[in-house]
């Protein structure tokens, strides 16, 4: 097969993929019933209709405020807390390393289930607060507290743009403010952080982006007091008019894309700016951190502290609540102490099925996901073309799609398609769509790991007789492997977490934990969801301590 | 076999033209040595004819087999052209053994395998790592990484074999004895070859032909005691060699001769310029030509010696009046102060 043939062949695919599901949100919108609705026509009545809802102007209003804050919360403290760990002697930075990306790499379906089971009005927490103080000195239930815990669970993403910005720094920077008088406060304000400014500005604008997408959060967190952000407003659509207003779902999705899209297209000029300013790297020698000194412990507790309130409370609430019978004022913890929950799981086959389902999309479907993130870079891989420029935004947008967005706009394309219906209850489907939410983050690891091949390895193969397709499969692929071992284990922890995705493509065949999660904490049951949790949270450590133990890099 | 034969070529990347219509022939078992500073197209020329850029005008070609042709719309793709490459870096691949290096050509070309394995151990014996066959490049030494990127280009015997600079990563010292070596395992096996390379006495101690490329096009092309002894241009006369700079007026031109007037004094040199009495010319001699007197003279300046150096085999001197800064050598050191430079007539060219 010629290269040409491949490459516009991959292109071809992955137009497909992204631009199918998208267009038909679009149709969707202007149309008056569901498309597959012989009765429907062309009109704009889904438009006026969502517009003059006054709960769509409150839930946008709210994502607006959410996102806001959620920046002002996040971009401050990630930013002082790379500069803690890349630049200054903080005790203990090697164990505090990898448990700061936990925020990350945790459903945030499970640390709102968490928040609640530990904080909530009967938490954990809250009952031992009431018999020591006799109230409750917290409100989990109202937008400050979303909006304060939605901040400090997106630090990490802040912290890792933050540090590698830093990393990149000459220190002498650093050390000459040092000299001429400045404390480690000073340093970071005056000299660091705004040579770093790029980079946490593009930090900035992806947490707002975030934002936009936030579902899990607000989903367990803002229900109890009718707080709707677009995300959430778009899931209770579903069944507002009693039948599917597929066309109201439509306009609620353009509108969201229509936000993060420019957010998603600032974010790589952003990128682009920030990486310039990294170029600008002194020679690669051996930095030493700047001296705390006094201040080295009580940023060593700040630290921790920040930990304990975003990835201990949760957890341990959690896990606790997955151990025990009940909770409320007067129990006594040995009194309550059971493995039932554990027990039950396995009453429900759907919930069986979703956890041999959750496993193997991460194992075999994030094989294949990267396999197919591969297939895509390859073609691009040193392709002298306009074409390429093309898949870069291809590959762009399915990121300003939320996964809850791409998961319906799949289930549309499942049952518009006719020879794609028969995948829609099975995990055929829910790969497809995690594959596609997915795609520019995988791209990315891949294309990172291509980068490091030199071009002169595989003109030398070339030099030597081999065509194109063989230097890809002979050169280029054994070069790269360890950095594909490296996504896929980066891949199935994304998969494994991911929630929102699979929620519309949910049913007998279709069920992971994550969305399982999601339509068990519907019903009430939080026994089956505290313990379903813990399982979800043990796969992703195990995936988590296994990347550890090989080395892999946990940030693209 | 028949001549490498380039044409007019001429290749753009980007908006810069890179080359602007360069010719050049290789015959079998000639080794051409493509020169000049970094900028100067050599290797883009190089990567044109191995087939790793596309020029959009002229054409290469073997005898009948026609590698590229921009008025024909030929542009055999790098992997059918057969040639033998060797990078600046090597390129070996780290995840291939030595043996699987050198043996990959000859398992595109669908030998079998006992084959592939006599020719490549017949190969790595030539170049003298016989005995390195299974280990991994990041196991050897630059010197036989250089040597196992040889062994790759030649073992599937191309028509001729590209050098991008392959001495470059050596250190100072292995590089004279890579030079060497090079030049008797060139001559033994009867290669046909273009070397690439920045260095003027590597080109001229490895190349029967040199073509010295300045900004896209050649600027003299010929056997290295041409270019050395004759240059043809101020270009080539500055690049080949350690030269003293002499600017002057010219004040008359006969017979192949041209005279120039310095701080006064006349001084002649062979013409190598069809200025105007009057202008500004430049003359040009090696150092190592220039010698110097006690006594004034024809063709003589008077300068102040100012540096005599200790360089080992011999001293450098360096004579200064006003702007001017001239460079000479000799067995002995002289005495600070007033002497005579001569630049003998048969050794300074006036352009």
């Amino acid at each position: 097969m010629p290269i040409v043939v491949y490459r516009f062949l991959v292109l071809g695919i992955t137009t497909l993929a992204v631009a199918m599901p998208l267009s038909l949100v679009f149709y969707q919108s202007f149309l008056t019933a569901p498309f597959f609705d012989p009765s429907a026509k062309a009109s704009f009545a889904a438009y006026s209709f969502v517009f003059s809802d006054d709960d769509f102007w409150q839930a946008f209003w709210t994502t607006i405020a959410i996102a806001s804050g959620m920046a002002a919360i996040a971009v401050p403290l990630g930013a002082l807390l790379a500069f803690l760990m890349v630049r200054t002697d903080v005790p203990g930075k090697k164990y505090l390393e990898p448990l700061l990306l936990i925020p990350i790499f945790v459903s945030a379906v499970v640390i709102a289930f968490g928040y609640v089971v530990a904080i909530g009005p009967v938490g954990i927490f809250s009952t031992l607060a009431k018999e020591v103080l006799g109230f409750v000195p917290w409100n989990l239930y109202s937008l400050w507290s979303l909006i304060i815990i939605a901040g400090l669970t997106h630090v990490p993403h802040v912290y890792l743009y933050s540090a590698a910005a830093l990393r990149g720094l000459s220190t002498d920077l650093e050390e000459a403010a040092r000299v001429s008088g400045a404390n480690p406060f000073q340093v970071a304000i005056n000299v660091s952080l705004p040579m770093i400014m790029p980079a946490i500005l593009f930090a900035g604008v992806l947490v707002f982006f975030l934002g936009f997408e936030l579902f899990g959060l607000p989903l367990v967190l803002g229900d109890p007091q009718d707080v709707l952000v677009l995300a959430t407003y778009l899931y209770k659509l579903t069944n507002k008019l009693g039948v599917p207003s597929y066309q109201l779902m439509a306009v609620v999705v353009v509108v969201i894309i229509g936000v993060t899209a420019p957010l998603v297209f600032m974010q790589r000029l952003l990128l682009r700016q920030a990486q310039r300013y990294i170029s600008v790297r002194g020679k690669g020698q051996k930095t030493q951190p700047l001296r705390l000194r006094s201040w080295r412990w009580f940023a060593f507790g700040v630290i921790v502290l920040w930990l304990v309130v975003t990835v201990v409370v949760p957890l341990f609430g959690i896990t606790l609540r997955s151990f025990v019978v009940t909770w409320g004022e007067g129990v006594k913890l040995r009194d309550v102490l059971t493995l039932d929950h554990y027990r039950e799981l396995m009453d429900y086959p759907n919930v069986i099925r979703g956890i041999i389902n959750t496993f193997g999309i991460g194992v075999i479907g994030g094989a294949l996901a990267v396999a197919c993130y591969t297939a895509i870079a390859l073609a691009v891989h040193r392709w002298n073309s306009g074409w390429t420029r093309l898949v870069d935004y291809i590959v762009m947008v399915p990121r300003a799609m939320p996964g809850l967005i791409a998961g319906l706009a799949l289930l549309w394309v499942f049952l518009f398609v006719p020879f794609l219906s028969p995948l829609k209850s099975t995990m055929g489907s829910i790969w497809l769509a995690y594959t596609i939410v997915w795609l520019a983050y995988g791209m990315r690891l891949v294309s990172g790991t291509l980068l490091q091949v030199g071009p002169e390895l595989e003109e030398a193969g070339r030099v030597s007789g081999a065509s194109d397709l063989q230097v890809k499969r002979d050169i280029t692929i054994p070069l790269i492997k360890y950095g594909m071992l490296a996504s896929w284990l980066l891949i199935f922890l994304i998969f494994v977490r991911e929630y929102s995705t699979g929620i519309y493509l949910l049913g007998p065949g279709t069920e992971v934990i994550g969305s399982l999660l999601v339509s068990l904490w519907g019903t009430g049951a939080v026994d089956l969801v505290s313990a379903l949790s813990v399982v979800n949270v043990v796969m992703i450590g195990a995936g988590l301590a296994v990347a550890i133990r090989l080395g892999v890099r946990l940030h693209g | 076999m028949a001549d490498l034969i380039v044409k007019d070529l001429k290749l753009r990347l980007g908006d810069n033209e890179i080359l602007k219509g360069v010719s050049v022939s290789v015959t079998p078992g000639q080794v051409v040595a493509l020169l000049g500073p970094s900028g100067s197209g050599k290797t883009t020329l190089l990567r044109a004819v191995a087939g790793l850029e596309v020029p959009f005008a002229g054409s290469i070609s073997i005898g009948d087999n026609v590698f590229f042709d921009a008025a024909r719309k030929i542009d055999l793709a790098a992997e059918k052209r057969g040639l033998g490459l060797v990078f600046q870096s090597y390129a070996l691949w780290p995840h291939r053994t030595v043996f699987d290096n050198v043996g990959y050509g000859l398992k595109l070309r669908n030998r079998p395998a006992a084959e592939i394995k006599e020719r490549v151990e017949k190969t790595l014996g030539q170049i003298g790592l016989g005995h390195l066959a299974e280990r991994f490049p990041h196991q050897l030494s630059g010197g036989q990484q250089q040597r196992v990127a040889i062994a790759r280009a030649l073992v599937y015997e191309p028509p001729v074999i590209l050098l991008d600079e392959p001495l470059s990563n050596l250190d100072a010292k292995l590089r004279e004895e890579a030079r060497a070596w090079l030049r008797t395992l060139i001559v033994t096996l009867g290669l046909s070859a273009i070397h690439v390379t920045h260095d003027q006495v590597e080109a001229m101690a490895i190349a029967d032909k040199i073509v010295l490329l300045n900004a896209g096009t050649i600027a003299q092309e010929g056997p290295p005691t041409a270019l050395y002894n004759d240059p043809q241009s101020l270009f080539t006369a500055e690049f080949m060699g350690s030269n003293n700079r002499l600017d002057g007026t010219l004040v008359d031109v006969s017979g192949g001769k041209a005279t120039m007037e310095v701080f006064g004094e006349k001084i002649t040199g062979l013409a190598r310029t069809t200025a105007a009495k009057g202008s500004k010319v430049v003359g040009i001699s090696r150092l190592e030509r220039v010698h110097c007197s006690s006594t004034p003279g024809p063709n003589r300046l008077k300068m102040e010696l100012k540096a005599p150096m200790y360089l080992g085999e011999r001293w450098e001197l360096v004579f200064t009046r006003e702007h001017l800064t001239v460079r000479a050598y000799a067995n002995a050191p002289l005495q600070p102060g007033e002497h005579y430079v001569e630049f003998p007539q048969d050794a300074l060219w006036v352009f």
